[in-house]
């Protein structure tokens, strides 16, 4: 019984990728780390006949940043590239150091054998709900660099991702870069689980102050990170106290309509939203963060490091 | 399509239908049985191999992702291993399903960390699913290893 | 040399090959409940082996305590996933695709998915008729309900709770439920069957080999020892490959095509194959003011799925744990074992103990809390000792309540505070009646080979046995072989499940090694321990030994989200005597961990009859870091049984979990007990309420329930 053998694309460089993506457009899928793809081919919810696989462009691994101090607005953002693992933002000296809230959250991601596959380009493109990075990256204010035959684009993640495994790029376009821009003050990243401790999160919050500005960012309740600037701007003209940080938690709770699944009930997560929210705001008053910013005070090169 | 990898140290060349996962191309082309098909979705572990010195789950990993790597499964350990000696004093398995991924695991991790926590061994563990339930003596088989790991009678690769 | 598990060179069932082999792939209904009208495989194509209803119309059926099973649905499926057809071809995938080619047309029928509804009036039929089966394993005396979904009914009659009750200072009741789960075997169910001329052989991960060449003689009209089934070791069972679940398919298969073939389940499949009994216990428990247990009133609605399986013998089981290890003068227990159309449930490490004494034991510290006694007194007030009779009416012997709940309540610091904390005393009984045999036969090199079908699941029954063996032959363990238990060679054995085998082999063993003196070449020996319970008053021997312990837990909440840790889990098993310490070790903390899941998470998830959960992701299992501050002992007394210690450690971590988080206040009676339902209970406590069971049958409708049972029943 003959069998269409599916076709198998490994481009070299990101111009012939990119040619390809025009050509093939949405026929193509593209192939990252695969654990996603490896899932849902795994159960027969996906049988890919064309696969563009980027694991041999070399030049979308790459992690760059700026060692002075980053807290400087105007100064230079951290730019991954796409195809860096999870592994790697992880273990990387320049994100431990100056942006270890990344290196933190990343390092939650599933179990090690998925973050050594897993990469920063294909979790935003996946646009997982529960997944960790992209409410951090949100939070952050992180950009996509998507760029295709036409041109590129920076797309802010708070616009990348527009449903359930939906994302606003293009069929002709690939992502290839993150950037978070400078001027983080202070961030926290809580993972409530409700059941096992190798268990997809029941509620995610990421709370991030840049440059003064507060993002809380809610994830894996909802089909999109959620986000609310005019709740959030509380904190932009107050000093931030255990009130107000229940406060903001309270109309967060109150702003979201969360799912209902294995991990609890739509009621259950706005209970907890609340809580999280509230805590991860009082973790911003303590002076133990999590993995939060300290201030590194480190002068010095600007460096590349290859992944 | 072809694909050319190195498994336990030997050169391989396999054909096999780019949407294949190199777990099937292990277990069918290679005989490597200690890769066990268990979960499908790259949960429990106990299809772990390394790929290029890291735990990979082979259940999920496409074949042609395996294009001129090195892989090493518990068939390559040669039987006499630190941690597999480690597992064996200490009693750490059951079944033994999930025990190569398991041993694989704490080998990749005693590599990048020869001193680890105990909080750092669960948290690595955590991939790694045992319904058996040998936790606890697993992860003692790690601390065991890591001493073999720190005195530097561990084999490096 | 290194043990094959380490090196990965152990072979499992998966792992068997032969020439020309088949690889199958099963088709199943997606509706919970409904008619075949047509199953149309015209479109698969010819090299590919199809197994139709038609062509297992005319096999026999079975089942191994009732005989409600046929090798596919013939006519109608009754649950979601239920096979209707099956293929053969030469790869997994090319079998995967031609199940896209065969069409079958459903009508659907009104389906039934809790047991209270199920025994409720104008609830569907699941089965028209409740043939008791004449396998072995129905070694009870069944009590199928013919017109209804109760395909058993076990009963206790002791004493007169009437009376008891109207002479209680003190009664409480409550209505207890527990959640289906998933094994979650790390090794999925693998069977490769293949014929030699009339002759059927089966390699397969079981752990009732004589009880399911019992069952495949029936369907193929064979005599027993026309057929040959052969043991590898499991990856792990804990109760899942029990008598007939995929060979029967594989074997018809293999018949059809002339050649071997091997089914493998996908992951996904294992949630539709066999799980654990959901169950619901009311309990009625009264009391005098000093604490004195004078009554008792268990009512068990066990969900057994679709098929019968050994649910029957769940049921009863749950029904005499659920009386607890007490003194109770009157005791009345009604246990239905009830269909619904939901995948068949089985056995599940604890075989109904888990529900059982989840209800129980809670029930007994809410009855301490009304009266003012310390839960650690109540217990040492009640529970048997040596002499006392049980609610069976049989006579207690080498009982060790007392010693191991002391030694709970002593590892968590009872007398320092009991904030937080949670005791628990259990019974659990073994397989009566069975029978094992064994041989040993002396080879020239001066080693031995045990015969035994005793199947090696993890649990290190092998190892074991070896060692055994070699105590009484006065030889090195290196010196004992135990070869992969063939039926063609080793004697019968009822089955290796409940926790009997090391202590079961190890008397035959005696008998066996006496005989091998005596002959010379090969010894062979048996044990039988006698006994049962009358189905209709509960009366006889329920065990010829008990499992016994105690289970203590230390918990702390965090009462803004109902997520609590569990800071210390401890559990006293009497072992009696400890043959293979590593194993009795690991299957100590493996008993334990299981119950950690049960207890905080696992949970099969169900909406309208299909499960939502059935992959390891949505499904939790416990994890490394999941481990809490795990302690235990194995105790032991000089010139004492060997006691299994398979189990017994599971059951008392949920109820010691679910009374640490009752003395705070925090009053759960469902498990799991999730972070969700705790805080919910933390939201009673803070309003003052009474319990109250948030659920699917109300307390009323429960309560109305029990009524007709009442009636009904006398």
């Amino acid at each position: 019984m003959a069998r269409n053998v599916p076709e198998w694309l490994a481009p070299t460089t990101l111009e012939e990728a990119l040619d390809l993506r025009a050509r093939y457009g949405d026929e193509v899928t593209v192939v990252a780390g695969g654990t996603f793809i490896g899932i849902l081919m795994s159960q027969r919810i996906m049988m890919p006949t064309v696969f563009l696989a980027l694991r041999n462009i070399r030049e979308l691994a790459f992690i760059v940043g700026n060692l002075f101090d980053r807290t400087t607005a105007g100064g230079l953002p951290l730019r991954i590239g796409a195809m860096t693992t999870h592994r790697a933002v992880e273990r990387s000296a320049i994100i431990r150091q100056h942006w270890p809230i990344l290196a933190y959250t990343f390092s939650l991601v599933a179990s090690p054998r998925v973050r050594n596959q897993a990469t920063v380009g294909g979790v935003l493109a996946d646009a997982d709900h529960a997944s960790d990075p992209p409410a951090l990256l949100h939070a952050l204010d992180a950009r996509a660099i998507a760029r295709s035959v036409g041109g590129q684009r920076e797309i802010p993640v708070e616009e990348l991702i527009t449903g359930y495994y939906e994302t606003s790029l293009r069929p002709n376009e690939l992502l290839v870069e993150v950037r978070i821009p400078p001027g983080v003050e202070r961030a926290v990243y809580r993972k409530f689980r409700s059941r096992s401790s190798e268990d997809r999160p029941c509620v995610a919050v990421a709370a991030v102050q840049t440059n003064g500005k507060l993002r809380v960012v809610v994830g894996a309740v909802a089909e999109r990170p959620q986000y609310f600037p005019d709740i959030c701007s509380l904190a932009n003209s107050q000093q931030l106290s255990r009130e107000l940080a229940a406060e903001i938690g309270c109309r967060y709770a109150e702003s979201i309509h969360p799912i209902s699944d294995a991990r609890g009930s739509a009621e259950y997560r706005r209970r907890v939203i609340a809580v999280e929210v509230r805590r991860a705001l009082e973790d911003f008053l303590s002076d133990r963060l999590s993995e939060a910013n300290r201030e590194s005070g480190v002068g010095g090169l600007y460096t590349v490091e290859e992944d | 399509m072809q694909i050319h990898f190195k498994v336990n140290g030997v050169p391989a060349e396999v054909e096999a239908s780019p949407d294949e996962m190199l777990l099937e191309v292990l277990r069918r082309d290679l005989v490597l049985r200690s890769v066990r098909a268990t979960c499908g979705v790259g949960i429990c572990g106990a299809c772990t191999a390394l790929v290029n010195g890291e735990p990979i789950s082979t259940c999920i990993f496409l074949a042609p992702l395996a294009e001129g790597c090195e892989i090493i499964t518990a068939e390559g350990l040669g039987g006499d291993h630190p941690v597999q000696r480690a597992f064996e004093e200490e009693y750490a398995f059951q079944c033994g399903y999930c025990t190569p991924g398991m041993i694989l695991t704490i080998i990749a991790l005693l590599e990048e960390n020869p001193s680890p926590s105990d909080e750092e061994i669960k948290v690595t563990l955590g991939g790694n699913l045992c319904r058996c339930g040998c936790y606890l003596k697993i992860i003692n088989a790690a601390k065991r290893a890591a001493a073999a790991y720190s005195s530097g009678t561990a084999p490096t690769r | 040399m290194s043990d094959p598990r380490v090196t990965g060179a152990i072979r499992y069932a998966q792992d068997v090959e032969f020439e020309g082999m088949l690889h199958a792939r099963i088709l199943r209904s997606p509706y919970p409940h409904a008619r075949v009208l047509r199953v149309d495989t015209s479109a698969v194509s010819d090299d590919v082996v199809v197994l139709a209803p038609e062509d297992v119309r005319d096999v026999g059926h079975y089942g191994c305590q009732i005989k409600d099973q046929t090798v596919l649905a013939i006519d109608c499926v009754r649950f979601a996933g239920d096979p209707v057809a099956a293929v053969a071809a030469p790869t997994r995938r090319e079998a995967e695709e031609a199940l896209n080619l065969i069409d079958v047309e459903y009508e659907e029928l009104p389906a039934v998915y809790d047991a209270v509804e199920a025994v409720s009036e104008g609830a569907p039929l699941v089965h028209e008729h409740h043939p008791i089966s004449d396998n072995d394993a129905a070694y009870f005396g069944m009590r199928p309900q013919q017109g209804t979904n109760i395909c058993h009914r076990f009963r206790i009659r002791h004493g007169d709770v009437q009376e008891g009750f109207a002479n209680a200072d003190v009664i409480v009741e409550e209505t207890f439920r527990t959640a289906g789960a998933q094994h979650a075997h790390m090794e999925p169910h693998a069977s490769v069957a293949l014929w030699k001329g009339d002759r059927l052989e089966i390699w397969t991960g079981t752990q009732t080999p004589f009880n399911l060449r019992m069952d495949l003689a029936g369907i193929f009209g064979l005599l027993e020892d026309r057929i040959r089934i052969v043991c590898p070791p499991m990856g792990g069972a804990f109760g899942a490959k029990t008598f007939v679940r995929y060979e029967a398919i594989v074997a018809c298969l293999a018949r059809k095509a002339g050649r071997p073939v091997k089914n493998v389940l996908d992951r996904n499949e294992e949630w539709l194959t066999l799980n654990r009994h959901p169950a619901i216990l009311h309990i009625k428990l009264g009391a005098r003011a000093d604490g004195i247990l004078v009554a008792k009133h268990v009512e068990c609605w066990v969900d057994t799925g679709a098929y019968a399986d050994c649910g029957p013998g769940v049921a009863q089981k749950m029904g005499y744990a659920a009386v607890g290890p007490y003194r109770i003068p009157h005791v009345r227990v009604d246990s239905n074992c009830i269909y619904t159309n939901l995948p068949p449930n089985g056995a599940f490490r604890g075989y109904g103990a888990m529900q059982a004494v989840w209800a129980s034991e809670r029930a007994m510290d809410i009855l301490a809390r009304r009266l003012y006694i310390d839960p650690l007194e109540l217990r040492l007030k009640n529970v048997l000792v040596d002499g006392d009779r049980f609610c069976t009416g049989e006579v207690m012997h080498d009982v060790h309540f007392i010693e191991c709940l002391k030694a709970a309540a002593e590892k968590i610091g009872w007398t320092e505070h009991r904030h937080g904390k949670g005791l628990c005393v259990l019974m659990k009984g073994m397989q009566t009646p069975s029978r094992a045999s064994i041989a040993i036969a002396a080879n020239e090199d001066g080693t031995y080979d045990v015969h035994c079908a005793t199947a090696e699941m993890g649990q290190g029954a092998w190892h074991s046995i070896r060692l055994l063996a070699a105590e009484l032959l006065g030889v090195e363990p290196e010196c004992v072989h135990f070869p992969v238990p063939d039926t063609d060679i080793v004697p019968y054995d009822t089955r290796t499940t409940s926790s009997r085998s090391t202590y079961m082999m190890g008397r035959a063993l005696v008998e066996a090694v006496r005989d091998l003196k005596k002959r010379g070449e090969i010894g062979y020996g048996e044990c039988v321990n006698t006994g049962g319970l009358d189905p209709d008053t509960g009366q006889g021997i329920a065990s010829s030994h008990w499992h016994q312990g105690a289970g203590a837990a230390e918990v702390r909440v965090d009462e803004e989200t109902g997520k609590f840790e569990v800071v210390k889990l401890y559990t006293s098993i009497y072992a009696g005597r400890v043959v293979n310490r590593p194993g009795a070790e690991l299957q100590n903390e493996g008993s334990m961990m299981m119950g950690l899941g049960t207890a905080l998470f696992e949970e099969m998830a169900f909406a309208d009859g299909q499960v939502m959960n059935a992959n390891l992701s949505d499904y939790n299992i416990p994890a490394a870091a999941d481990l809490p501050d795990l302690t235990y002992d194995l105790v032991e007394q000089e010139r004492a049984e060997i006691h299994g210690l398979g189990e017994t450690a599971l059951p008392p971590v949920p109820a010691a979990i679910g009374n640490a988080l009752h003395s705070l206040g925090i009053h759960v009676t469902e498990l799991p007990m999730s972070a969700e339902r705790v805080l919910h209970a933390i939201d009673r406590r803070n309003a003052g309420a009474q319990s109250l069971t948030p659920e699917t049958n109300t307390d009323e409708e429960v309560a109305a329930q029990s009524e007709q049972m009442e009636k009904g029943s006398d």
